[in-house]
Order: C-alpha cells, then sequence, then structure tokens
C-alpha cells in the first residue's frame, strides 16, 4: 500500500469525486465533509510523498508495471514534491473555507460544485506528478475544464468571463498539443526523461525550435502572461469567492512548474540558455510583465480586479528569475512558486470575506473593516506585508534571492523593476488599509463620528484558515533556510 | 481586431510551415516516430496482451492510464455542464 | 520541386485548416461562429497528428497472425507492414477531450443566452456596461 501512495495522491481525490454526487442524492450536507476528508487525505499522502523523497532521493512509478518509454511513468523529485503538498494544502485550506461561501453564493448548487472542485484538485494533482508529456495534456484538461465550469458560475458577467477564459485557454492548451506533435515526429517518445536523452542531437532542427517555442507560447496563455493575460482579471474577478481563492494561485503557479520542467528536464538547459535566446526573451517578458502588472493595478478601484493584477505581476517575478539563468535567481524563483501561491490564497480569501459581508468587492466597500473585522484585516496586513517584502514574512526572502540573482547576472533593469513594483504595492496596499481604518478628516470635534462599529468578525470556518495563511506566510520566512537547504537546493537544475 | 488576427494567423502557420521544412517525409517508414517505441507495440502485442488491434492493446494496456484521464475528462464535462446550467427550484 | 511538395504537403494542408480555425475562434464576433473555429482548430491537429502514422504500403495495425489467445507466435512481425498505431491512440483521448471542451462551451453560450437573449458579444459587452 506504502508504495503505491504516489498513485494515491491523484486518485484519491478522483474517486471521492466520483462518489460526491451519489452522496449528494442522499443529503446536501455532507457533501462538504466529503471533500475535506478526501483533500486530508491526500495532503497526508503528499507530505508523506515529500518526506520520502527528501530521505530516498526521486521516485519512479509506473502505471500498469510497464517500463518507459512503452508505459506512462511518474517522476517525483524534490521540484515535484515540493508542489505536490503546495497544491494539496492550499486546496484543503480553500475547502475548508469554502463552506460559509457556497452556502451564500450558490445555495443550490452546492453538490455538483463540490464534484468540480475535487476534479480540479485531481487535475493539478495530475499534472504535477507526471512524467509524459500527452499524460499532462490529459490532465491539463481535466484541470481547465473543471476551472471553466466553477469560473462560470460567479456572479452577473461571470459567463461571458468564462467565454473568454475558454477561448484562449483552448488555444493555450492547442498550441501544448502542437508541441509535443513537433516533438513526437522528431523523436517518437512521448516519455520526458526518453526525449532528453534522444534529443540533443537534434537540436539544430528547425523542427525542435519551433517546438521549444509552440510549448512555451501555450503555457505563457495558461500562466497569464503579459500580454496574453486579458482572461484572467475578468474571469477570476467575476468567480465565486471559493472559487478564485482556489484556481488563483494554483492555476498560474502549475503552469510555470510546467513551463520549468519543459525548459529544464526535456529539453537540456544548454538549449534555452545558450543556442537559443529563450531565456534573454524570457527576462524581458518578465520586466514587462511586472511593469504592466503593478500599473494596471494601481488603476483598479475593484478589491478584486487589482488582486488579480498583483498575479500578473507575482508571474512576472517568477519568469524573469527563470531567465536570468544562474543557481541564485531560480532558487529565488521556485521559493517564489511556493511564497506567492500562500501569499495569492491569503489574498483571495480575505477578499472573500468581504464579499460574503458586503455582497460586493469594491475598494470603497472596506471602509471600517479594520473596526468591524479586526482578525481578519490584521491577517490580510500580514499578507499585504509579504506582497511588499518585508522581513521576517516570506516575501522578503524570495525578493532577496531574486534580486541577488539579477545582481549576479548583471541584469539592472530586472533589478529596477523589481524594486518598482516593491513601491507600488506599497501604495497598493497602503491605500486599502487607508481606507479600511476610515481615516476622514476630523469635522472640527472628533473625527470619524460617533458610531462605534461593532465587531462583525467572520464567520470561524471562514476566518481560521485567513489566520493560518498568514501564520504561514511567517512561518515560512521564519524557516526558508531549511526548506531551501533541504528541497530547493535539489529542485535547482544544472545549469 | 480582423486585420490583427489575420496577421496572427498568417504569422503562426508560417511558423508551423517552418517547423515543418525538417521533418520526415509523408509515408517515410524509416521515420523517428515509426523507429522508436511503436515497433515494440507491433511486435510484443500478442504475447503481452493476447489482442491483435494494437490500437487497443495500446490504448487499454500499455497507456491505460490515459484511458482513465479521458474517462474524467468526459465525467469532468458532465458535471461541469449539471453545475452551469440546472436551475435551481424556484423557493 | 514537385517531389517537395509531395513529401510535406499533408503537414501543410493541416497547417492552412488550422490557421483557418484559429482565426474564425479569435475574430469573428458570434459566440458560435468562435466555438465552431474551436472545433476546427482541433479537428485539424487530430488530422495532423493521424497523417505522421502512415507509412508507404502498409495497412491497419491490426496483426493478422493473432487471436489465439497465448499460442506462440512463430512468425515474426513485419513492422514495415503495419502503420504507426501511437497517433491513432493518442488521437482518440484528443477528440474525447475535444468533444467535452465543447459541450462545456456550449453550456456557458446557453447560460449566456438565457441571460442576455443574444450571441453576439459586442452587443453583449454593451448590455453588461449598461449594467
Amino acid at each position: 500500500m506504502i508504495a503505491q501512495i504516489p498513485m494515491l495522491i491523484v486518485v484519491i481525490p478522483l474517486i471521492f469525486a466520483f462518489l460526491c454526487p451519489l452522496i449528494g442524492l442522499w443529503r446536501k450536507g455532507p457533501c462538504y465533509y466529503w471533500t475535506i476528508l478526501a483533500l486530508s487525505l491526500c495532503a497526508l499522502a503528499s507530505i508523506d510523498t515529500l518526506f520520502a523523497v527528501i530521505h530516498g532521493g526521486a521516485i519512479h512509478y509506473r502505471l500498469g508495471g510497464w517500463p518507459p518509454p512503452f508505459g506512462i511513468e511518474y517522476v517525483v523529485d524534490h521540484l515535484n514534491a515540493m508542489m505536490l503538498v503546495i497544491v494539496s494544502v492550499i486546496s484543503l485550506t480553500v475547502a475548508i473555507y469554502s463552506k460559509r461561501s457556497v452556502e451564500q453564493e450558490l445555495p443550490d448548487k452546492v453538490v455538483y460544485f463540490y464534484t468540480v472542485f475535487l476534479l480540479q484538485v485531481t487535475g493539478f494533482l495530475g499534472i504535477v506528478i507526471t512524467g509524459d508529456l500527452f499524460n499532462l495534456y490529459v490532465f491539463l484538461e481535466v484541470a481547465s475544464l473543471a476551472g471553466y465550469a466553477l469560473v462560470a458560475v460567479g456572479e452577473d458577467g461571470a459567463p461571458l468571463a468564462c467565454f473568454r477564459y475558454i477561448v484562449m485557454g483552448t488555444i493555450g492548451a492547442c498550441f501544448y498539443l502542437l508541441g509535443i506533435g513537433y516533438i513526437y515526429i522528431s523523436t517518437g517518445s512521448l516519455n520526458m526523461a526518453d526525449v532528453y536523452q534522444i534529443l540533443p542531437q537534434m537540436y539544430h532542427s528547425k523542427v525542435v525550435l519551433t517546438a521549444v517555442a509552440f510549448l512555451l507560447a501555450g503555457l505563457a496563455v495558461k500562466m497569464a502572461l503579459f500580454p496574453v493575460h486579458v482572461w484572467l482579471p475578468d474571469a477570476y474577478t467575476k468567480a465565486p469567492s471559493a472559487a478564485s481563492a482556489l484556481i488563483a494561485p494554483l492555476m498560474t503557479k502549475i503552469s510555470l512548474y510546467v513551463m520549468i520542467r519543459v525548459l529544464f528536464s526535456v529539453f537540456k538547459p544548454v538549449l534555452s540558455i545558450d543556442l537559443l535566446p529563450v531565456t534573454d526573451i524570457m527576462v524581458w517578458a518578465g520586466v514587462i510583465a511586472i511593469l504592466g502588472g503593478a500599473i494596471m493595478a494601481l488603476a483598479q478601484t475593484d478589491l478584486k480586479r487589482m488582486l488579480c493584477y498583483i498575479v500578473v505581476a507575482e508571474v512576472g517575478y517568477i519568469v524573469g528569475g527563470v531567465g536570468l539563468a544562474n543557481a541564485t535567481a531560480m532558487k529565488g524563483a521556485i521559493l517564489h512558486i511556493l511564497n506567492d501561491a500562500v501569499m495569492t490564497v491569503g489574498l483571495f480569501t480575505v477578499a472573500g470575506i468581504v464579499v460574503y459581508k458586503t455582497g460586493r468587492h469594491d475598494l470603497s466597500d472596506c471602509r471600517d473593516l479594520f473596526k468591524k473585522m479586526p482578525f481578519t484585516m490584521a491577517a490580510f496586513v500580514v499578507v499585504a506585508l509579504a506582497i511588499i517584502g518585508v522581513p521576517p514574512t516570506c516575501g522578503f526572502f524570495s525578493k532577496w534571492y531574486l534580486i541577488h540573482g539579477a545582481v549576479i547576472a548583471q541584469h539592472w533593469v530586472f533589478l529596477g523593476a523589481l524594486l518598482f513594483s516593491s513601491l507600488v504595492s506599497v501604495i497598493l496596499f497602503f491605500r486599502v488599509i487607508e481606507i479600511g481604518y476610515a481615516f476622514r478628516p476630523s469635522h472640527g470635534g472628533h473625527s470619524g463620528g460617533g458610531h462605534a462599529a461593532a465587531i462583525d468578525e467572520a464567520p470561524l470556518s471562514m476566518l481560521i484558515p485567513t489566520i493560518a495563511i498568514a501564520i504561514a506566510i511567517i512561518l515560512i520566512g521564519l524557516y526558508n533556510q531549511t526548506i531551501i537547504s533541504n528541497i530547493i537546493a535539489f529542485a535547482v537544475p544544472k545549469l | 481586431m480582423k486585420i490583427l488576427s489575420l496577421i496572427a494567423g498568417v504569422l503562426v502557420g508560417a511558423a508551423l510551415i517552418y517547423g515543418s521544412l525538417d521533418m520526415p517525409k509523408w509515408g517515410d517508414p524509416h521515420s523517428p516516430a515509426s523507429t522508436h517505441v511503436s515497433p515494440y507495440y507491433l511486435r510484443h502485442s500478442i504475447e503481452d496482451t493476447a489482442t491483435p488491434n494494437v490500437v487497443t492493446s495500446v490504448l487499454a494496456d500499455y497507456r491505460g492510464y490515459d484511458t482513465l484521464g479521458e474517462t474524467t475528462v468526459v465525467f469532468t464535462a458532465g458535471m461541469a455542464c449539471i453545475l452551469l446550467l440546472r436551475k435551481g427550484r424556484k423557493r | 520541386m514537385f517531389e517537395f511538395i509531395v513529401s510535406y504537403y499533408n503537414y501543410w494542408i493541416y497547417i492552412g485548416l488550422m490557421m483557418i480555425g484559429f482565426y474564425a475562434m479569435m475574430a469573428k464576433r458570434n459566440l458560435i461562429k468562435k466555438i465552431i473555429g474551436m472545433n476546427i482548430f482541433q479537428s485539424a491537429i487530430i488530422f495532423f497528428y493521424i497523417s505522421t502514422s502512415v507509412k508507404k504500403g502498409a495497412t491497419v495495425p491490426i496483426l493478422e497472425h493473432g487471436g489465439h489467445g497465448h499460442e506462440h507466435v512463430a512468425h515474426a512481425v513485419d513492422v514495415m507492414q503495419y502503420a504507426n498505431p501511437l497517433p491513432h491512440v493518442l488521437m482518440l483521448t484528443a477528440i474525447v477531450v475535444m468533444v467535452a471542451t465543447l459541450g462545456v462551451a456550449l453550456a456557458v453560450a446557453i447560460m449566456i443566452y438565457r441571460r442576455y437573449n443574444t450571441l453576439e458579444e459586442d452587443e453583449i459587452i454593451m448590455l453588461l456596461k449598461r449594467g
């Protein structure tokens, strides 16, 4: 049984998702607890796998017993194992958080919401764990279809936002499929490790060049790299709170993980760094994404849209970090995948609490929130400090590694973009905090009037995950050296 | 928008055609795709899986996990359609 | 020159078909036309893959001497005689994925139609802006 744990990580949410509608036929209430049970088992299995990989090295699991490249193979190395833990723990947190929010926003669709939620998590885990290119496409489509459904049941205007998401997401997935097709035509194999062995003698051929271009173009659409990010703000703003809290941190980070896999485990690093100017283009793409995301975020008056543009800027950090192509920047980029997932889920859970309390997510709806919801806003301040990059939160350490990597590579434009976006984050979050404390110019006597806003804190099932995320941000920051030396140092590809 | 899409389409098509110039010729029996992994399936399909139809044996046995993924895709699409289209009961 | 075209024309035809679908997805204003473009694009990719499984003079990949259970097959299988089965397998899965995406896209189009009573993108955006 223990040897089958890599398989169980994907199969547990799948089986529980198959059974969820049957439970829903009986009663609606248990679906929430069924989802939490599934994701808890899954999280335990992935933490166990992480420790197994730390102690024993990479795990190779052959599906059906067939040796690769004739069968499909799961390869769990340090990067994978870390991503598995990120996906399962964040999904569990959002599932615990989602109870009140789903009951308020989608009262008659609870059963199928949780079914599609579990299928979405299955898709994410399947993408992260596999070592076969076509299998990755299949699970990418599972995750995408579930994502389309979760986004489309949001507020007014969500179906149209979802339609644009469908069109752009399908273009991305089809470009990825074309890239796999070109690799298959030139090598005959679909297994990542096998292609890594066979392809180097063909690095000068046009087929491989086109394959790299289309794989990266497809993944760029999926990870919302500026300027093909246009599906993201509408889709994540109008989605239900629980859905945006699940998809926003994970979908883009998983596409970034696939990009790192393709660049360093399918093609040799020498192809992207020396033979083709891929990494140079990536740094400039990162710079444009950071600047574009930061400037667009400044222009927003809606809280959730502002957070969506912050996500776009964060993708730019990681793409630029990978593009700098030295070990320090890669450590920063991989650490930033972890940090950004946790920070984004923190941001969107707080936004979801605002929506639960006030029904809207405009910036002006944040008035007086610091008085009414002190704990939620304290968590928000911690997340804001992490995004700005203040020690000891985790955001400081990944930014520090990225800045250090930019200095080593002498890429001053990227360094400038990093510092610029930190300044912009300060402005963005101070604006929210200012509205939250309702600073008003005093009219003669006491400011703010005499109405003491009663403490109307968020319900416990939503509050506890939010505070847990804030505590996790500080803990990851304090223990970042342990994480780097045990996991990330082995996950960085040999450049 | 239409002109932009036309230019984008022509550029993407040109990139794909450029990539196809180094490909093996159509129908070439010695192409890498025909000589690397698939001869194993053709030679060993009967002794491993007792199925003369090689497409079935690859689909259901060697790469059976992809078929499970495909079934999951169909299930996800079904659940997505129920989630999207089912009208709630009027209270 | 003629040799050159004959050996590559299968790829080029399907790339042309892909670009027709791609243009339709991006440029058309009607939602159903976008969905049809998506279908054309994905179908063309499927044809592209399958065209790589052809071998000159080969037949379908169903072995002739089989079907007798675990009897040891005395004749060696001549690989050159049978078409490559792997792209067919991959494309069976891709066809199913295409149909599933088509289904979800049409469901979203139904949702949009129920709400706005039109399927033209510009009209919907105008209705949205008016609130």
